[in-house]
């Protein structure tokens, strides 16, 4: 029902000539316009309660409906983040105060936030963060410079892991801030990625006054309050579905022409591999949707699925052959192809690397023993 | 100067930041330093050569010239211009430029009175065609047989295309345009494909050089990068990454340097030549793979070096013939030809 509802919606913005059927389109597919028609019809911030502007349906109502967006190749990166993470976070970690302030505009798809965690010496090892948020009279004074800042030049707010406190352990001394994004203290220096497109930035702060309802959550918890986030992070179907876009694409080239045999298995093999990774992904949905922890869960789907997002490509390659083109007709099986291809460096590395993840899993599976 | 050899002066020039940076300027670079290989250097160094360009992105034809278009023009007994040169093959409508009206009998063209022809078609994608002094395509002539044309820059019309690197991949448009019989050639079907290995190979010995370039940057990447306060290489899933990196590196080098040796021996230089190409290819995701991942976020930009050379392997492993179609060539011998063993050694 909602499935076919988003599907029609979908078939109707594609007639409309509305950019989908991209590659990594939570990347690069910043159309606001889109995220406001999404919005009207309550599918952004799904998972927020009534009272805070959201349509309360809960994780697994939103499952179906971002899936739905990212196999279409939609253009929704520039809520991705205020819907996935940013929402959540404030509902759980904000004050009554940012509740009321943040939610109902990121429901509207009026509020976009980017992720302020990475910096150029802290990748994954997040814990070394050097950006400083030192206390003033009534607030906090933010110096730093984060990198890798996806939409930082586009979006409203970031929300920024900074150290509170020198002393304490690595972990105990971060705390998270919500940072408003045109701040005149703020300086947002574009990274080109390989592509030349330009998605990442370098955002410096420089010595920013924050007010004390910048704070998210409590000082000293933002450790375990990033962590907390991840699980959401990394296994949702952005992180098989970054291709998928690809394989449809392939799938209505072979219903042109002729399919051999060999054709066929190979895309009967991706298919079964996507829809293996789908269930996994599912479940901890389901898990996350009634409080289960599934830290341990959510890095291996992200391991397994964000390898098959990159192995689809490969497997394109060789069952319909043809040179990637990035100046290819737009939509055209030779432009996705070298879309997909340029952005596969990425896949495995944003969100916790699949290296990292895989400690993750190794330690999980110690413990439970 | 005078103690170092052609390849060793020319791999100089090729280096350094201070690379020259446009085609001409390449050969220009090239000649002045006394570095452009003569037409009967040593195919070993010519492949040799061609990986320091894959290795430093050179933005000029080395390979398409030294390991294509020379030998072909060679073998089919025409002069090769000295400039670069680029290669094209692809179905071309040729006819005879002066057809033997008194032959009512067969379809338009099938007669003539001489060799010079008139093409019309689409060349795609030819590699650094803008760039070239003249191209030589290979294509079926008007009695069916393969000709060798060479054309010249204002012979066609270009519509300008890159590659996922940037190179210039540009189309080569052809409506009536005339060849004199000076330069075109009936070749033998072997020649047309040599001309065939012959560009697999040349592709290969680039994917090479720019995996071995791959290896280097990840190698000091790794080595200087420090996470956790150790540095990466210090982590055993790093080490296990870098160690097949190196390894898928070493291998496309091996069946480079295999089929460069079998260069001087016409009768066996096929397959060792169908293998590099398949392998270079194949190696491609792999190596591209790794030295991403190893690099984090930062390869994925601009800012890092290491996309001139990932976006050229992506876009090289496709062309002058698909891995598919090596791994064909190579499947279709070893069922049908001789015993597979003898093959894989080589007698
Ligand atoms: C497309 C994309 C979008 C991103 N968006 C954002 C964003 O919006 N906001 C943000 O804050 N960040 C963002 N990031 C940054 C991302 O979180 C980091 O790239 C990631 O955490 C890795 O850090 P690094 O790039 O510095 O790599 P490094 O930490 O330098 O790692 C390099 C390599 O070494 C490996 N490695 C490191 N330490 C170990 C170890 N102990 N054991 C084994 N292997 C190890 C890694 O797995 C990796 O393969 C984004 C990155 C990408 C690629």
């Amino acid at each position: 029902m909602l499935r076919q509802q988003v599907r029609d919606f979908l078939n109707a913005e594609r007639a409309a000539g509305t950019i989908l059927g991209r590659p990594d389109s939570w990347l690069t597919g910043w159309d606001p316009g889109f995220t406001r028609r999404l919005a009207e019809r309550g599918w952004v911030g799904m998972a927020l309660p009534r009272e805070y502007g959201g349509s309360g349906r809960g994780n697994l109502e939103r499952y179906v409906v971002i899936e739905e967006l990212l196999a279409a190749g939609a253009p929704v990166s520039a809520h991705w983040v205020a819907d996935r993470q940013a929402g959540p976070s404030i509902l759980r970690h904000g004050t009554e105060e940012q509740r009321r302030r943040f939610l109902p505009r990121i429901a509207a798809g009026q509020c976009f936030f980017s992720i302020g965690m990475s910096e150029q010496h802290s990748g994954s090892d997040l814990a070394s963060v050097r950006t400083r948020a030192e206390r003033t009279g009534n607030g906090w004074r933010l110096t730093g410079t984060k990198m890798w800042t996806g939409g930082a030049h586009v979006n409203d707010y970031a929300i920024v892991l900074a150290r509170t406190d020198e002393s304490a352990d690595r972990h105990a001394g971060l705390s998270q801030f919500i940072v408003d994004l045109r701040d005149p203290r703020i300086r947002v220096e574009p990274i080109r990625l390989l592509s030349g497109e330009h998605t990442f930035n370098y955002v410096h702060l420089e010595a920013v006054e924050l007010a004390d309802d910048a704070l998210l959550g409590h000082a000293g918890d933002g450790w375990q309050q990033v962590t907390g986030e991840l699980a959401l992070e990394r296994s949702g179907p952005e992180r098989f579905l970054s291709t998928l876009p690809l394989l449809i694409a392939l799938v209505a080239e072979l219903r042109r022409g002729a399919c051999s045999p060999e054709q066929h298995a190979r895309v009967g093999r991706l298919t079964a591999r996507l829809a293996s990774i789908r269930q996994l992904s599912l479940s901890v949905a389901a898990a996350l949707e009634a409080g289960r922890p599934a830290d341990v869960q959510a890095a291996l789907v992200k391991d397994l699925g964000t390898r098959f997002e990159g192995e689809l490509i490969n497997e394109a390659r060789e069952i319909l052959p043809v040179a990637a083109r990035f100046d290819a007709t737009r939509g055209s099986y030779p432009e996705l192809l070298a879309t997909a291809i340029l952005h596969s460096p990425g896949y495995t590395l944003r969100g916790g690397t699949n290296e990292i993840l895989r400690g993750i899993i190794t330690r999980g599976l110690e413990a439970s023993r | 100067m005078s103690t170092q050899s052609v390849f060793e002066r020319a791999a100089t020039v090729l280096a350094g930041p201070s690379a020259p940076d446009t085609p001409r300027a390449v050969w220009d670079a090239l000649r002045t330093a006394g570095a452009l290989p003569p037409l009967d250097a040593d195919p070993a160094d010519l492949v040799a050569l061609v990986g320091e360009a894959g290795y430093h992105g050179t933005p000029a034809p080395l390979a398409e010239t030294l390991l294509v278009a020379r030998p072909l023009l060679a073998a089919a007994g025409l002069a090769a211009p000295h400039g670069p040169l680029a290669v094209a093959a692809g179905p071309l409508d040729v006819v005879f430029a002066h057809p033997d009206t008194g032959n009512r009998v067969g379809p338009p063209g099938a007669g003539g009175t001489d060799d010079a022809v008139r093409v019309s078609g689409v060349l795609s994608r030819v590699p650094w065609a803008r760039a070239a002094d003249a191209v030589v395509v290979l294509t079926e002539g008007p009695s069916c047989g393969p000709v060798l044309l060479l054309l010249e820059a204002g012979e066609f019309l270009r519509v300008e295309g890159t590659n996922l690197a940037g190179e210039p991949r540009d189309d080569l448009v052809l409506i009536d345009a005339a060849v004199p019989a000076e330069r075109v050639r009936r070749i033998p079907a072997a020649l047309a494909r040599e001309a065939q290995w012959r560009s697999g190979l040349a592709r290969a010995a680039l994917i090479a050089g720019a995996a071995r370039r791959c290896v280097d940057l990840t190698v000091a990447r790794t080595g200087s990068r420090v996470q956790f306060g150790r540095p990466l290489s210090h982590f055993q899933a790093v080490k296990q990454e870098e160690a097949r990196l190196i390894e898928e590196a070493a291998l496309v080098d091996a069946a480079v340097g295999a089929a460069a040796a079998a260069l001087p021996t016409p009768d066996t230089c096929e397959l060792p030549a169908w293998i590099a190409a398949a392998q270079a290819s194949a190696s491609v995701a792999e190596i591209t793979r790794i030295a991403h991942q190893l690099h984090g976020a930062i390869g994925f930009t601009e800012l890092s070096r290491l996309h001139l050379a990932t976006t050229r392997l992506w876009s090289w492993r496709d062309e002058d013939g698909t891995e598919q179609a090596w791994c064909r060539r190579i499947g279709r011998q070893v069922v049908e030809g001789d015993p597979l063993w003898p093959q894989v050694t080589g007698g």
